[in-house]
C-alpha cells in the first residue's frame, strides 16, 4: 500500500482528532439531554398515573361500577392509555386488550404485591412508559404513556449532533491542510533548492529566516550546500591540476625524445635501445594520462549532435592504415546518428585498437540499427574472450589473457572501460560475444541515436 | 627557415621544444613571459607563435589578444588545459589553432607547416566574390564590407575564400578542417569558433547571420 504524504497524514490526524472530540461531546450532551428529558417525562407520567389511579379508585367505590366507563371518563389526552387488572381480567377503554400483553409478568407481580412500578416497554413497536399503581389487593391500575414524541425529539437531536460532529471533523481536516501548508512551506523551499542543486546550480540557497524553528534547517542546509560545492570545485580543480601537472613534464619528455630519435644513428646500440624504450614508454604514458583524464570526466553527460558515423568509421580505419572496406553500413542506417561525436569516435577507435592489439586485427566494423538504437559491432579473428572474462574485461586495468602471455601489451588497460563508460553516457552498453567462425565480436548499443 | 616564437614559462618545456623544433628545421626563439614574447614579436616578428595559456603576469589569452592587435601572425596555443571553455576562449581571443600538451613534435611541425601554406597566399585564384555589400578579393587578400576594408586574420581569410569558392553549397566542418587547416582529423570547434569570429566582422547581426549560415548537422554555407 502506498503511504500517504505527510500533509495528508497530518490533515487526517486533525480530522480524526476533531471527530473524536466532537463525537464524544455529542454523545455526552445527547445522553444528558436524553436522561433529563426521560426523567421529566417519567415524573410527569407518574404524577398523571397517580392522579388517574385516584380517579379510578373513587369510581370503583360505587356499587356495581362499570369499569370501562370509569376508564373512559379519565381525561388522559391522546398520549396515555389506562388499563385495569382485576383478578384475572383486564379492562381497557376499548376492546383492544393487545396492550395487556405488553405488561411484563414481573411488573404485574410487583404491583400486585403493593408496590408502584415504572418500566419502559415496547408496545406494537412503539416506545412506551408503563406505570403500575396498586389500587386494592387484587386490583392494579396501569397507564401506558407513549414516548413517541420524545423519541422523535431525541432522533432529531441525535441527527443534529451527528451532523455537527461531521462538520467539526471536516473543519479539522481543512484546518490541518491549511496549517500544514504553512508549516510545510519551508520544506517546499528546501525541495526546490535541492532540485536546483541536483540540476547543477550550486548557487541555489535557502533564504535566511528569523524563525528560530526554521533557522537551524536553513543554516545547516546552506552549510551543507556550501561544503558540497566547495568539495566539487576542489575535485574539479584537483583533476585539472593533476592533468596539467602530468601533461607539462610529458611535453618536455615528448620533445626531448624526439630530439633523441632524430639522432638515433649517432648513438651506440645500447644507448639507442634505451632511448627507444624511453620513447615507447612515454607514448604509452601519454595515452594512459589521456585515458585517465577521460575516465575522470565520467560524470559528464553525452553531448549529442548529428554525426555521419560511416565517414567517422572509415576515417578511424584509415588513420590506422586499415582498409576502409572493413566498414559495413546497414542500408537503413540514415544519414547521421545523434551521438556525442568525441565519445563515439573513441568507442570506434578503442574497439579497433583492441582488435588490433589482442584479436589479430579487425575483420569487420559494422554499423546498423534496431529501431532507434544505433549498433556498432567490431569483429576480429583472434582467440575470442572466454565466457568467464566477458564482464571483467570492461573493468579498468584489466587486459585480455592473450596480453598477459604476450607480456608486452602497449595498451593502457583502460580502452574497453572507456568504451563501456561512453556507451553508458548514451544510456547504452557494450557486450562481447563469439564471432561466428571464430574470434570475438564487440557490440555497442547506443539508444536514442536514431529517431 | 622560418622563425617560431615559443612563449612558455616552463624552462624545461621551452628548451625541449626549442631543441626539437630546431631539429625540424625551424629557427626558434623562446620567451618566458607574455610581456617578453610581445616585445620580441614587435622588434623582430616571427612567422609563427606558439603560446602557453598559463603564464605569469599577462596570461595567454591576453597575450593572444595583444599579438592579434599588432598583426595576423598565425598563433598556435600549446596548453595542458583541455577544457572546452579554455579552448573556445583562446580561439575567440584570436588563436588560429589549439593543441593540448603533450603534443608530438612531428604533429606540431605538421600543423605549423599547414599554417604556413595557408599564410603564404596559397589561396586558389578565384574572381572577386560579392555577396550583398560584402566583397572578397582573393588575389588582393582583402575583404570589404560596404566599401570599407574589414581586418581579418589569414586563417579567417582562407576560411572565407573556401566558403566563397563553394558559395551556395554546404561545406561540412571536416571538409573545412581539411581545406583550411590541412587536417585529416581535427577538432571541429576550430571551425565553429573561426566562423563565429568571421560573423562578428561580416554580419550586421552576428547572432542572426544572413551571409554565413549554419546548417544544423551538415556544416556551413555562404549565400551567394
Amino acid at each position: 500500500m502506498r503511504r500517504l504524504g505527510l500533509r495528508a497524514r497530518v490533515s487526517a490526524g486533525f480530522a480524526v482528532g476533531a471527530l473524536l472530540l466532537a463525537a464524544s461531546m455529542a454523545l455526552v450532551s445527547y445522553e444528558l439531554t436524553r436522561r433529563s428529558l426521560l426523567d421529566e417525562r417519567e415524573r410527569t407520567a407518574l404524577r398523571a398515573a397517580y392522579f388517574d389511579a385516584a380517579v379510578v379508585r373513587s369510581g370503583l367505590d360505587t356499587e356495581q361500577p362499570d369499569i370501562v366507563e370509569v376508564l373512559r371518563s379519565l381525561d388522559t389526552g391522546g398520549n396515555r392509555r389506562p388499563l385495569l387488572h382485576r383478578g384475572d381480567d383486564w379492562y381497557g377503554r376499548t376492546a383492544d386488550t393487545g396492550l395487556t400483553a405488553a405488561v411484563p409478568q414481573e411488573l404485574q407481580q410487583l404491583v400486585r404485591a403493593g408496590a408502584p412500578a415504572v418500566q419502559r416497554v415496547q408496545v406494537n413497536g412503539q416506545p412506551t412508559l408503563l406505570v403500575g399503581v396498586p389500587l386494592a389487593p387484587s386490583i392494579s391500575y396501569y397507564e401506558l404513556t407513549s414516548l413517541r414524541e420524545l423519541d422523535h425529539t431525541l432522533q432529531v437531536l441525535a441527527l443534529a449532533l451527528t451532523a455537527v460532529a461531521i462538520m467539526v471533523a471536516g473543519s479539522g481536516a481543512a484546518l490541518g491542510w491549511y496549517a500544514t501548508r504553512h508549516s510545510l512551506r519551508p520544506l517546499t523551499a528546501v525541495a526546490d533548492a535541492a532540485q536546483k542543486i541536483a540540476a547543477g546550480n550550486f548557487t541555489a540557497r535557502l533564504a535566511s529566516t528569523t524563525d528560530p524553528d526554521l533557522a537551524r534547517l536553513s543554516t545547516s542546509f546552506n552549510d551543507m550546500v556550501d561544503q558540497l560545492s566547495r568539495r566539487i570545485e576542489r575535485d574539479r580543480r584537483f583533476a585539472a591540476d593533476v592533468s596539467h601537472e602530468l601533461r607539462s613534464p610529458l611535453q618536455t619528455l615528448a620533445a626531448a625524445t624526439s630530439v633523441l630519435a632524430n639522432r638515433r644513428d649517432r648513438l651506440d646500440e645500447r644507448t639507442a635501445t634505451a632511448a627507444g624504450l624511453v620513447a615507447d614508454e612515454i607514448t604509452r604514458f601519454q595515452r594512459l594520462v589521456n585515458d585517465l583524464i577521460e575516465l575522470a570526466r565520467s560524470d559528464q553527460a553525452a553531448d549529442r549532435a548529428p554525426v555521419d558515423v560511416v565517414v567517422l568509421a572509415r576515417r578511424t580505419c584509415q588513420a590506422r592504415r586499415l582498409p576502409d572496406t572493413l566498414v559495413q553500413a546497414a542500408e537503413d542506417l540514415g544519414p547521421s546518428w545523434l551521438v556525442d561525436e568525441r565519445r563515439f569516435a573513441q568507442i570506434l577507435a578503442n574497439l579497433v585498437d583492441n582488435a588490433e592489439r589482442y584479436g589479430g586485427g579487425p575483420v569487420a566494423v559494422r554499423l546498423s540499427r534496431q529501431g532507434g538504437t544505433g549498433i556498432v559491432e567490431v569483429d576480429d579473428e583472434g582467440p575470442g574472450v572466454p565466457v568467464g572474462d566477458r564482464e571483467a574485461i570492461f573493468d579498468r586495468f584489466v587486459r585480455g589473457r592473450a596480453a598477459h602471455s604476450r607480456a608486452a601489451g602497449d595498451g593502457t588497460g583502460l580502452g574497453l572501460a572507456l568504451v563501456a563508460q561512453h556507451a553508458a553516457a548514451h544510456g547504452g552498453r557494450v557486450t562481447v560475444g563469439d564471432r561466428p567462425g571464430g574470434g570475438a565480436r564487440f557490440r555497442v548499443e547506443l539508444p536514442g541515436a536514431l529517431p | 627557415m622560418t622563425g617560431v616564437l615559443v612563449i612558455e614559462d616552463d624552462d624545461r618545456i621551452r628548451l625541449a621544444l626549442l631543441l626539437a623544433l630546431e631539429d625540424e628545421g625551424y629557427t626558434v626563439r623562446g620567451a618566458a613571459t607574455a610581456e617578453e614574447g610581445l616585445r620580441m614579436q614587435r622588434r623582430d616578428p616571427a612567422d609563427n607563435v606558439l603560446v602557453d595559456l598559463m603564464l605569469p603576469g599577462l596570461d595567454g589569452f591576453e597575450c593572444i589578444r595583444q599579438l592579434r592587435r599588432d598583426d595576423d601572425v598565425p598563433i598556435v596555443v600549446v596548453s595542458a588545459r583541455d577544457d572546452t571553455h579554455d579552448i573556445v576562449a583562446a580561439l575567440e581571443a584570436g588563436a588560429d589553432d589549439y593543441v593540448v600538451k603533450p603534443v608530438a613534435v612531428k604533429e606540431l611541425s605538421a600543423r605549423l607547416r599547414a599554417l604556413r601554406r595557408r599564410t603564404r597566399g596559397a589561396a586558389p585564384p578565384v574572381p572577386v566574390f560579392t555577396c550583398g555589400e560584402l566583397e572578397i578579393s582573393p588575389d588582393a587578400g582583402e575583404v570589404r564590407r560596404a566599401g570599407r576594408t574589414v581586418p581579418v586574420t589569414r586563417t579567417e581569410f582562407r576560411l572565407l575564400c573556401e566558403l566563397a569558392e563553394h558559395a551556395g553549397r554546404v561545406l561540412s566542418r571536416q571538409q573545412l578542417l581539411q581545406r583550411v587547416w590541412g587536417y585529416d582529423t581535427g577538432d571541429e570547434r576550430l571551425v565553429d569558433v573561426h566562423v563565429g569570429r568571421l560573423r562578428q566582422k561580416i554580419e550586421d547581426d552576428p547572432g542572426n547571420p544572413r551571409h554565413l549560415v549554419t546548417l544544423r548537422g551538415l556544416g556551413y554555407k555562404l549565400h551567394r
